[in-house]
């Protein structure tokens, strides 16, 4: 099971793809409200085929990229990482832990989006208007003339390689094999909840999906930092006792028993694939040794997360930061608060605020 | 060269003659033990225990019915000592035996103390130190007991005493320490740095051409068993465990730790080469071969010390003598009735302090704080109690004169030399390897060879036989050093009673104890008044916790509570509409 589907990279990927789709949806109805079919169809069709052709293109350039990326990555690294060192698996878990962390608030105001981009299609035929120099003029026609092609193209693209880069992240320390079946899934599911989205489905309901898949994101990610630390621990351990400590199996001598939390004698994630103990660990970071050092860290994980979401949802209330004087809006200034998911999900709202902001004169 | 050979090349015919027409003698050494310095290896000079301010220490000799005195004073000045004369039965003076905390306390720095015992075994023994993992840092020697009435005594010329140790650079206290420790959870066994012949390398023995000579060979190694090997020359064995046998010829010898082979080899006719003769430490033994040991010790044959000494060919493949082959020269058949069986499991496995331990029947020895001697002598009719002598003694009460069988399984893929001191035990039956646990349908020889040092196969099984006709606290344990210290150990408490009316202690035994603040009264714990309250008593390290502790399960909760409430947290922030903060700036 953990060797075919990797968890963290169909969240990844669902992720990417529902932004993406969900941009590529608001284009669709955009055009539809605009044009419409029975009023300029000849237009309005050009224009559709112009996204879909934008879509198609960006994801195939980003595939070449991506495949170039992973092949580079498994034709170099293969030597380097196939005899993952528990240093290595730590670190790699490490990454991704931060990785999903960083990402996953943004989960849950993707509705937002596509308040975002109305605001950007708008601006893009409000432009128009604007005066342009000499030299820009024939630039500016030809994306005018074909931003309907160039956005969802741009978009995907950089949602692709978001998720390429992302992926390289988050799946150092997997097999090759569990990414295909989870890049699929994701996708799929990540452009199923953007159809339902264009088609204006139930939107509680999409949130409480979207609520259910960045908890498990999040469990995902606590799995995963706790694990790291077992990893740095096990590390330790091999040294201390000279050799691969798992090579002796689950029982005593496997584990350090000053560092001892608990420890079953079987249940091993790491042994023999795991079997379902594996997807327990992957899903929920389950050691059957756990040690003093992977329990607290899983601790603190969510502890931070807690307090981070907190205080995301105080600055939401009140526009400042607990324990932060409240500043003129617009002016906030990120990286001093501390905790990296706070900094770049500020960094999302406050992009959103001047969003919103621009949807308020274009309403007016 | 020359010199420590010359040690072992003491004309033995003198003995044999001087044997032959004296009366009972009585024999005396005065061993002063201390540090010295010696680099038997040529690789590192490191502190060793010798005796007189000598190493290798002197050989031990007298002759059948002697009365042997050896005065030890302990100037080591840093650790308490004790002797044991491996294979001899100490007949009514089970005190003489020598294992520390079990019939005398160790001899402390500074302290003194008599062994005093008559020997009426001829044949090849050793001595060597009985206190915590001591003897590997040197202090072992061999101890050869002429035999005037030796049925094979016209059948040689010469006798030959060749010692083999393993050697280790590292005192054995830091390897100790670090064996059992945490940090080693697999038990593996620290790996010797070289092999030795007689406390040495590269030894010339200058023989003569058709001259036989009878080869006293001793492993008084900690850990290893070496193959051994005489180029160009057949082997007939003749001594076991000084037990002598019918003549079995023999290639090459498997010799465990503390065995004895006596064999009689008859030189070549010609002088136009000399021969090189092998001890090959056996590598399955070792967890992992070190890179650049040299698991070989070589040794010749001069015929002519102007030719060359040839390099020994490889052999590969080691094809030794089967020991349970050999026959006692005695003809002594099958102890058949058995009046007492005494079944050990024995294992490797885990405390609660994360090292390793081995166990009979899941119980590792330790040692008790009255020596397991002066409890039997002490409790009066408790005496036969085993509970008495402390769980972690792993004790056992022998009927006199019973027949006492034991039978040993083997639950560990390593081989595993057993010694049972005062006795010589039959060999009633001993299974190839993996052939797991004893099952009562084998069957056994009429008469079967007697040895006190005997191999059991990995994950396979023995069955020893002996009379318990040696009233007396006798230790049968695993002769790997390491092993002893990890606690394959159990104690026979043998006709007890007998002790208590016929043994007196001689003062200076005492005398060690009370240098070395130890008691010398009541059970295993120390309790004179209620013999079977042993609070207080030595005990092992509690088991590994199984599964969930209370710490477990708090640590789990926690996890869990804390994973609900964060996931609470996310769905709660998720479900919230968009700010006011945010609304109200748009």
């Amino acid at each position: 099971m953990v060797n075919v589907f990797a968890v963290p990279v169909f969240f990844i990927c669902f992720r990417e793809c529902l932004e993406t789709s969900i941009i590529v949806s608001v284009l669709l109805a955009f055009l539809k409200q605009t044009l419409g079919p029975e009023r300029d169809p000849v237009i309005y069709k050009k224009l559709v085929r112009q996204v879909w052709l934008g879509v198609v293109a960006g994801l195939a350039v980003c595939i070449i990229i991506g495949a170039g990326m992973i092949g580079a990555f498994y034709g170099i690294g293969t030597d380097t990482f196939a005899k993952t060192e528990a240093i290595w698996e730590g670190v790699f878990g490490l990454v991704a832990s931060i990785i999903i962390s960083i990402m996953g608030a943004a989960l849950l105001r993707i509705s937002k989006l596509q308040d975002k981009w109305r605001v950007k299609i708008a601006q893009a035929i409000e432009s128009k208007d604007k005066v342009e120099g000499v030299a820009g003029s024939r630039f500016s026609r030809w994306a005018k003339k074909y931003a309907m092609f160039l956005l969802p193209f741009i978009t995907v693209l950089r949602e692709g390689l978001e998720a390429v880069v992302f992926i390289g992240g988050v799946g150092l320390g997997l097999p090759a094999s569990s990414f295909p079946l989870a890049v699929l899934c994701g996708l799929g599911a990540g452009a199923l909840i953007g159809y339902l989205i264009y088609k204006g489905g139930n939107a509680a309901s999409l949130q409480i999906f979207l609520i259910i898949s960045t908890c498990f994101l999040y469990l995902v990610a606590a799995g995963l930092f706790s694990k790291a630390v077992w990893f740095f621990e096990a590390n330790a351990w091999n040294k201390i006792v000279g050799g691969d400590a798992a090579e002796v199996g689950a029982g005593a001598g496997s584990y350090d028993i000053r560092q001892s939390v608990w420890h079953v004698n079987c249940c091993s994630p790491n042994l023999n694939g795991g079997g379902g103990w594996g997807v327990f660990n992957s899903l929920f970071g389950w050691q059957n040794s756990a040690t003093l050092g992977s329990v607290l860290s899983y601790n603190l994980y969510w502890l931070v997360v807690i307090v981070a979401f907190l205080a995301m949802r105080y600055n939401e209330q009140t526009g400042h930061w607990p324990f932060v004087k409240a500043k003129n809006p617009g002016s906030e200034t990120s990286s001093q608060q501390g905790g990296v998911s706070e900094t770049c999900v500020e960094g999302k709202s406050h992009g959103d605020e001047v969003l919103s902001a621009n949807v308020r004169e274009i309403h007016k | 060269m020359a010199i420590s050979l010359s040690n072992f090349l003491i004309p033995s015919i003198l003995f044999l003659a001087t044997g032959l027409f004296t009366e009972a003698a009585t024999v005396t050494y005065d061993f002063d033990v201390s540090w010295v310095h010696a680099n038997p290896d040529g690789a590192f000079v490191r502190p060793v225990i010798g005796i007189n301010g000598q190493w290798p220490i002197p050989t031990i000799t007298a002759t059948k019915g002697d009365r042997v005195i050896v005065n030890v004073k302990n100037s080591l000045g840093n650790e308490t000592t004790s002797l044991h004369f491996h294979g001899l039965f100490q007949n009514g003076t089970t005190h003489m035996d020598g294992p520390a905390s079990v019939t005398q306390c160790g001899i402390p720095p500074g302290s003194s103390f008599t062994y005093d015992f008559m020997v009426e075994q001829p044949g090849t023994y050793w001595y060597h130190s009985h206190t915590r993992g001591q003897y590997p840092d040197g202090l072992r020697g061999p101890l050869i007991i002429h035999d005037p009435d030796s049925p094979y005594k016209d059948q040689y010329d010469e006798e030959i005493i060749l010692t083999f140790e393993d050697w280790y650079h590292d005192m054995m206290n830091n390897l100790l320490a670090k064996f059992i420790s945490v940090s080693n959870p697999t038990g593996a066994e620290p790996v010797p740095q070289s092999a030795l012949w007689n406390s040495t390398q590269n030894i010339s023995i200058p023989v003569q051409p058709g001259k036989t000579y009878m080869f006293r060979m001793v492993n008084m190694a900690a850990f290893s068993a070496p193959y051994v090997w005489f180029e160009g020359h057949t082997m007939r064995v003749v001594e076991v465990d000084g037990i002598y046998t019918e003549p079995a010829e023999a290639n090459m010898l498997y010799m465990t730790a503390a065995q004895r082979y006596s064999v009689l080899i008859t030189m070549n006719n010609d002088t136009s080469s000399n021969f090189a003769f092998v001890a090959s430490m056996d590598q399955d033994l070792f967890d992992q071969v070190p890179e650049g040991l040299n698991s070989n010790v070589t040794g010749w044959l001069v015929y002519d010390n102007t030719k060359e000494l040839p390099t020994p060919a490889f052999v590969d493949e080691f094809d030794p003598f089967d020991d349970y082959t050999l026959v006692p020269q005695d003809g002594m058949s099958l102890l058949d009735e058995v009046d007492y069986s005494i079944t050990f499991d024995m294992k490797m496995d885990n405390l609660g302090d994360g090292a390793n331990y081995a166990f009979f029947n899941d119980i590792t020895y330790v040692r008790p704080k009255v020596p397991t001697l002066y409890t039997a002598l002490t409790t009066g009719s408790s005496a036969t109690n085993p509970a008495v002598y402390g769980v972690n003694t792993n004790s056992f009460v022998l009927n006199k004169n019973d027949v006492v069988e034991i039978i040993l399984n083997n639950d560990d893929p390593g081989k595993h030399p057993f010694h049972l001191h005062g006795h010589e035990f039959q060999v009633a039956f001993r299974s190839d390897e993996e052939a797991g646990a004893y099952v009562n349908n084998v069957t056994m020889p009429q008469v079967p060879m007697r040895r006190d040092t005997v191999l059991v196969r990995p994950n396979g099984n023995i069955v020893l036989r002996f009379r318990a006709n040696n009233p007396g606290i006798w230790l049968f344990h695993c002769h790997i050093e390491w092993h002893v210290a990890s606690g394959l150990v159990a104690t026979m408490v043998e006709a007890p009673l007998d002790l208590q009316q016929n043994l007196k202690i001689p003062e200076d035994h005492y005398q060690a104890c009370r240098d070395g603040n130890i008691p010398i009264e009541g059970n295993a714990a120390g309790n004179t008044v209620d013999l079977l309250d042993l609070r207080g008593a030595n005990v092992s390290p509690d088991p590994l916790p199984a599964g969930f502790t209370t710490k477990g399960i708090v640590a789990l909760v926690f996890s869990c509570l804390s994973a609900f409430l964060g996931v609470a947290v996310i769905a709660w922030y998720g479900a919230a509409p968009i700010g006011k903060a945010q609304k109200g700036s748009s």
